[in-house]
């Protein structure tokens, strides 16, 4: 799993969080009161557009006052009501046949079976629900306003604010039940798609001899299931593990009958699984052994893993804090996404070997080496044992002990090396770290489907919002283009910051026209372009075209940034850090769109 | 006809329940630009306990007149008052009712679940809002077709409930849009019956209507618009009273009387003398009709030459 940025504690986060919420909250304001100012002035003139906007500020203010929980709850009704009408439990029929289709040609024998069934399951789920949602609360208001039902309804004491967020209530409360039906139907679709048993024949186990005769183990492989099978290495008794396919591996059991041994292959292990991680803090040592704040780049990849050098001093060194001897009782139980870069190919299916070391932070003082191969593609594990044996200055061996002579104040370093020369290990911060243990997984799929739902209300609000400014289709679309500013919000900052610096290097081939030009004119955006008034033009052209896209992206949602399905897919435990975050990010929005909703009906004829 | 003297003349400020000021109202597009001029500068004021009507030929502004009192729409000048408060303050709704000139419902609500909403709109606990939409029902008549969608209702019916949801708060106001539109006359006569109840119970009305009888039936006050322009404005005795023009009823008057009064008549130099069998309304021998028929089933049609 990709975790670019450290996910910062709750408490740390609320503060400034909630200040810049109040700050942008504080210039929208501001501004669309200017606005609203403005067009009032263009029709009555500046003193009384003045007071118009004034009293239009107490008036919702007073409207917010009086909002009333029996009142909001009969229209949250309503839109219930109106949404059965509307048959959208249709979607639970076109969800079942995607899930159909899903266990049809999604690939049983890919790398990791759980990771595509969940991907797939939870985006689906994400789609259908935020669509329905969005379609519903988008064309509710208008077909109101239109069929004039509104009027029966605004001539009873009820606040606009109680309207707009009525339909908001009841869409969302739709959306709920539809998540949570689609939730529960995808969970025990992933897990009985998942879910397999191999056999292991006892012709297929070979004794494995010593030289003296003794048998040292047993070997053997199992069975074809779900398009895989495994390699198993048992002690004499037969008991024991299959490797790791596919992300998972069995336990094997012997049993003895009247018909001589027979295997027993237990469920997949590894396979739906929310591991806790203890993450650490990075640094790198170059191949000189000299400190350094990176590692190498190996070229086009992009900056999340850095590189070191096999055979060499370089190293990357993870310091990790908060380690204590109850919560790891039998040593440090290590967890590595090793990337391995070779510049030969060498034998592929053997692995890349490695050394890691446990070091003391304030002494120095660290283990001998703990040899191990990196192999591609899968978590690598490995128990950091409480006695290690270490070199003295002398150069004898000392036994030491991991909590009394290594952990200082709940903090180690852990050395990582790679050992053969000219290869590569490829490392990031966030893909070594030590296993707290497991969360549950079908609570860590719950926590993922609360993802979906905050989704599901920030798309019911923003719907909601438009329809009470715009017809329904055009609101349709506005909600669908904030959506899409907002997902490709980091990429609109940096274009408009390679536009207006003209540093094309942070986004090479310019803004919309300019990049329209290029594929008109086949030109390749790395060329720059000869400087004459028409380009010129073009670009600023550009820059006022992405400056609103710019401002869209500075404050608009980020729907793919509320979704932790890389969490579950992953395997990882969602830290509830991320999810209290993601939910006081939502509420913001939610507010946000009421009050502007809540406005703009209350500004609106909705009888004209 | 109904007239009650005095609610007009002498009343205290605190009578004048709905008040409008030099209001107008201008349509307006998209762009800002004016499209029609609906309502010119209108000066009113409507008192306490009278039924007041707005009479026009259709688009001369009664619609637009009493969604601006409703703050439906919003005044492109002056002011609407209504019990005191700017039109478009909301909680003032807690005392008005308000039929749309069409009944503007859910139609996949039932009867019951139409008022029980409009109930929890104002707020009402649910044994009150029981309470009052069963005695509604019953008012309208539509008790029988409590439980159907209102989309299977005819148009009377969705009249009927239109007014039953504008009851349901038991408003001191209520504002009635051509409440007879699509009604029969039997729906008509109750409609009206109705409204004089309301006025008997201390409510104010404001009903508009293209249909002048309706309007003389009911109406302590009118107003008389005209292409959004007030023409006449005043109570309907006095507006319809034709002061140059007397008028004798009798019953059992005898031919020859007839000839005598027109001759006294004659020698006090009245011009214009009409003496003659007075016609009834189309309206009372359609109620008669209809009463007979309830009260003998199966009877046949009267012949319309019945008298030879
Ligand atoms: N929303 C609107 N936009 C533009 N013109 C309108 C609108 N509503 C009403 N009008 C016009 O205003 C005039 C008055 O309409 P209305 O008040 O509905 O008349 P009435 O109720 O007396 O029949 C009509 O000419 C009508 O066409
Ligand atoms: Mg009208």
């Amino acid at each position: 799993m990709v975790l670019e940025e450290e996910i910062p504690k709750f408490t740390a986060w609320i503060g400034p969080a909630l200040v810049s919420w109040l700050f942008v909250a504080g210039l929208v304001a501001v501004f669309a009161a200017a606005l609203a100012w403005l067009v009032q002035s263009a029709l009555y003139g500046p003193l009384a557009a003045g007071d118009r906007v004034y009293r239009g500020i107490l008036g919702t203010l007073a409207d917010l006052a009086g909002m009333s929980p029996r009142r909001i709850w009969a229209l949250a009704r309503l839109a219930v009501q109106e949404s059965l009408r509307r048959n959208v439990l249709v979607v639970l029929g076109l969800f079942a046949v995607i899930v159909l289709f899903a266990g049809w040609f999604l690939d049983p024998a890919s790398v990791n079976p759980g990771k595509l069934y969940l991907g797939f399951i939870l985006s689906a789920t994400n789609l259908l629900v935020c669509l329905v949602v969005l379609v519903l609360s988008v064309f509710s208001l208008p077909a109101d306003i239109k069929a004039k039902a509104i009027q029966t309804v605004t001539t009873k004491p009820v606040r606009t604010g109680e309207i707009v967020l009525g339909r908001m209530l009841g869409f969302a409360l739709v959306g709920t039940v539809l998540l949570a039906l689609m939730g529960a139907v995808g969970w025990a679709f992933v897990v009985r798609s998942v879910r397999h048993e191999h056999e292991l024949l006892a012709a297929d186990v070979l004794e494995m001899k010593a030289e003296d005769g003794s048998i040292t183990g047993l070997e053997g492989r199992t069975n074809l299931a779900r398009g895989h099978r495994h390699r198993v290495e048992l002690g004499p008794d037969g008991t024991g593990r299959t490797d790791t396919v596919q992300g998972h591996r069995h336990a094997v059991r012997a049993v003895e009958t009247v018909a001589g041994r027979a295997y027993e292959v237990g469920p997949p292990e590894g396979l739906l699984e929310a591991r806790k991680p203890l993450r650490g803090t990075l640094r790198f040592l170059d191949r000189q052994g000299k400190p350094s704040t990176k590692g190498i780049s190996v070229g086009a990849e992009w900056s999340y893993r850095q590189y070191i050098e096999g055979g060499s001093l370089a190293a990357a060194i993870w310091t990790f804090d908060g380690v204590t001897e109850r919560e790891f009782p039998d040593g440090l139980p290590l967890e590595m996404i090793v990337r391995v870069f070779r510049t030969y190919k060498g034998e592929i299916e053997k692995g890349i070997a490695g050394s890691v070391r446990v070091r003391n932070p304030s002494t120095g003082l660290q283990s001998d080496p703990i040899y191990f191969t990196a192999k591609e593609f899968t978590i690598d594990s490995l128990l950091i044992p409480r006695q290690l044996a270490a070199t003295t200055t002398d150069g004898g061996t000392r036994q030491v002990d991991l909590f009394g002579d290594i952990v200082t104040d709940g903090r180690v370093e852990v050395v990582l090396q790679c050992l053969e020369p000219a290869q590569y290990y490829g490392v990031a911060q966030a893909d070594f770290y030590l296993r707290r243990g497991s969360g549950s997984f079908v609570a860590n799929y719950a926590k993922s489907c609360l993802g979906i739902w905050f989704s599901m209300l920030i798309v019911t609000a923003l719907g909601v919002m438009f329809s009470t400014f715009l017809a329904g289709p055009v609101a349709l679309l506005a909600a669908l283009s904030v959506v899409l500013v907002g997902q490709f919000r980091e990429f609109i900052q940096r274009l408009f910051e390679s536009q207006v610096t003209g540093d094309s290097k942070i986004v090479p081939g310019g803004g919309p026209i300019e990049s329209l030009y290029r594929i008109v004119t086949q030109t390749s955006i790395t060329l720059d372009l000869d400087p004459n008034p028409a380009v010129t033009a073009m670009k600023a052209l550009d820059t006022v075209l992405l400056a609103p896209m710019r401002l869209g992206a500075a404050i608009f949602p980020s729907l793919s940034a509320l979704g932790t399905s890389d969490f579950l897919a992953g395997g990882f435990d969602i830290p509830w850090d991320l999810l209290g975050a993601h939910a006081m990010e939502t509420l913001g929005y939610l507010v946000a769109f009421f009050v502007v909703g809540a406005v703009c009906l209350k500004a609106r004829e909705v009888a004209a | 006809m109904h007239a009650e003297p005095g609610t007009s003349r002498g009343a205290g400020d605190q009578d004048v329940i709905v008040a409008a000021r030099n209001l107008s109202k201008t349509y307006r597009d998209f762009w800002g630009r004016s499209k029609k001029v609906a309502l010119k500068p209108l000066d009113l004021e409507i008192r306490r306990g009278e039924i007041f009507g707005l009479l026009g030929p259709n688009g001369s502004g009664k619609t637009t007149t009493m969604k601006l009192l409703l703050g439906l729409i919003f005044p492109t000048s002056g002011e609407a008052l209504v019990f005191g408060k700017d039109a478009t303050d909301v909680s003032k709704n807690e005392r008005i009712g308000y039929l749309p000139e069409e009944t503007y419902l859910y139609k996949f609500l039932d009867a019951e679940e139409t008022l029980d909403f409009y109930g929890r709109l104002f707020d009402m606990p649910p044994e009150e809002r029981k309470r009052r939409a069963d005695a509604l029902i019953t008012m309208v008549g539509l008790s029988r077709d409590k439980k159907r969608q209102l989309k299977e209702y005819s148009k009377g019916m969705t009249r009927r409930i239109g007014i039953a949801q504008a009851l349901i708060n038991d408003p001191e106001l209520v504002l009635l849009d051509e409440p007879t539109s699509g009604l029969d006359p039997i729906g008509t006569r109750e409609m009206k019956d109705l409204i004089i109840d309301l006025k008997k119970r201390g409510k104010t009305v404001i009903m508009s209507s293209h249909l002048l009888a309706d309007v003389e039936d009911v109406c302590d006050r009118i107003a008389v618009l005209h292409q959004g322009e007030l023409k006449e404005l005043g109570r309907v005795e006095d507006l319809l009273r034709v002061t140059d023009v007397t008028q004798i009823r009798a019953r059992g008057l005898p031919a020859a009387a007839v000839d005598e009064l027109r001759a006294v008549l004659q020698r006090h130099g009245a011009a214009d003398i009409e003496i003659g069998n007075p016609t009834t309304t189309l309206e009372e021998l359609f109620l008669e009709v209809v009463r007979d028929t309830e009260a003998r089933p199966g009877r046949r049609a009267r012949q319309a030459d019945r008298n030879g």
